[in-house]
């Protein structure tokens, strides 16, 4: 499973307040704590304003891979943003990301295309989010097409299906499920992403929504996730579902997980 | 019980498929269809706003709440055509240029709708001209209201307003901003007359406007 630390954000207040406080330590500490959680990659958003966008997500960049050699996660709806920050990293990381929405693929692929960058790609196009299976696979096809003519692998997308909230969803996860299974069919390789946390906004006792929403999307095909990976119980749910869906040898890496202290008492 | 009351529950806890019988039921009580709009489902929504606000009940609920007074509505409209007082008031909703989101903007917009305020829906991605077109072509409208979820739309968002000012109609409507990015600095900041953040707020602030 791929693990994109979601807390480095600047939509979450206490990171605002950070970024606007020049608090370096605070940025340094969320990158150490979620490197030590087991994140795969930093993700890194400055959601500010346009005018300082690019000089706030180089601070933040900087800050993280001073103490993580962890890739960073380049997060923006701002897909010229995203290009332009690769430049600060220090290793090849992952466009956050790329859409069926305007030219966002054309400004990105043709840059990542020749480099070892991954790259989230949502199924929403220009019409807004699309309310069917079928129509969210039509986004897909589209962003497919395009990567054949920049050459770039299936295995190199982590496609995310859209994760809207329960509360207001006419058919439960129904849409996500038949989104991320026919993909998974037809590219077996590819990456599936996803917000968890947004299934569960506006319901109480979100943990318990996102747990469960994580488990079903895993055992259709999701195996990359934006989350906290602070959040323990979080983490031991994708520990103990991988180890049931035949993904962990004897469950070695659940203990392993376990022995590091990831989930269960803290110790 | 009365067959407004009873409908009045009914929205409350957004039992739809009860209340068109209940409606029809209230109105051969020999109710005034008006009456029975603010009696049995204007003022039941606001019970239902007043307890979100309150977080004693949660979003799908207001939600199925919002949907059982559409479904009252429906049935009440041919009665209620022409009838002074139907709508106190009329709004103009999207969510602004390059922004597709619109599930929040979708339940602002019912919730201003339970109020007894005419909605008109432009959906997702609207642009300035878009809007201004709108109230060019609704003398009416008394109210505007722009959705951005994302801060990269948060430029959009005042670009409307800005324009909304250029096309020398901003005295005519009053204009209220909302979604996920937007706080009541950034209203203030961009001269909106209201701001809320969830839906029942803005339903609240939308009669103020109006009033």
């Amino acid at each position: 499973m791929i693990i994109i630390g979601e807390k480095i954000n600047g939509s979450i207040p206490s990171v605002a307040k950070a970024i606007a406080e020049k608090d370096a330590d605070f940025i340094k500490n969320l990158a150490i704590a979620q490197t030590q959680a087991g994140a795969t990659y930093i993700d890194v958003c400055a959601s500010v304003e346009d005018s300082i966008e690019l000089e706030v997500m180089k601070w933040l960049i900087d800050l993280v891979q001073q103490v993580s050699d962890l890739p960073i996660a380049v997060d923006s709806p701002n897909a010229k943003t995203c290009v332009e920050a690769m430049a600060y990293c220090n290793k090849p990381g992952l466009i956050n990301s790329v859409s069926g929405e305007g030219d966002k693929m054309d400004i990105v692929f043709p840059k990542i295309a020749e480099t070892k960058w991954d790259v989230v790609a949502l199924l929403n196009g220009n019409k807004g989010i699309p309310k069917t299976a079928a129509d969210r696979l039509e986004v897909f096809n589209e962003i497919m097409d395009k990567a054949k003519q920049y050459n770039i692998a299936p295995e190199r997308f982590h496609i995310d299906p859209l994760v809207e909230m329960l509360c207001t969803a006419e058919d439960g996860i129904s849409v996500v499920n038949e989104v991320i299974s026919t993909i998974k069919k037809e590219y077996p390789t590819i990456h599936i992403t996803g917000a968890i946390s947004n299934i569960s906004f506006n319901l109480p006792v979100r943990k318990l929504v996102n747990q469960a929403f994580l488990v079903l999307a895993m055992n259709a095909g999701l195996d990359s996730a934006i989350l906290d990976p602070l959040n323990r119980d979080m983490m031991g749910m994708m520990y103990a579902t991988e180890a049931c869906l035949g993904k962990d040898y004897y469950c070695i890496n659940y203990i392993t997980a376990y022995r590091e202290n990831k989930f269960g008492p803290v110790k | 019980m009365s067959k407004i009351e009873e409908l009045a529950q009914a929205i409350e806890y957004g039992k739809l498929k009860e209340v068109p019988d209940l409606v029809n039921a209230a109105l051969e009580e020999g109710n005034e269809p008006i009456e029975i709009l603010n009696k049995g489902m204007v003022d039941a929504m606001s019970i239902v706003g007043d307890k979100f606000m309150k977080n004693e009940i949660f979003v799908p609920e207001m939600l199925i709440a919002a949907r059982a007074m559409q479904a009252g509505v429906e049935v009440l409209k041919p009665k209620l055509a022409g009838e002074a007082g139907a709508t106190i008031g009329k709004c103009i909703i999207g969510t602004v240029a390059g922004d597709l989101h619109d599930i929040g903007k979708n339940l602002v917009g019912m919730m201003i709708e339970s109020t007894g305020i005419e909605v008109i829906d432009l959906g997702v991605d609207v642009t300035s001209d878009k809007f201004i077109e709108t109230i060019k072509a609704n003398p009416d409208c008394n109210i505007v209201a722009l959705s951005a979820l994302l801060t990269t739309t948060l430029e959009a968002l005042k670009g409307t307003i800005v324009a909304i000012k250029e096309a020398g109609l901003r005295d005519k409507v009053k204009i209220m901003v909302g979604g996920a990015p937007v706080t009541q600095a950034f209203a203030d900041e961009v001269g909106a007359d209201g701001y809320a953040k969830d839906a029942a707020g803005a339903a609240l602030v939308a009669k103020d406007l109006i009033a």
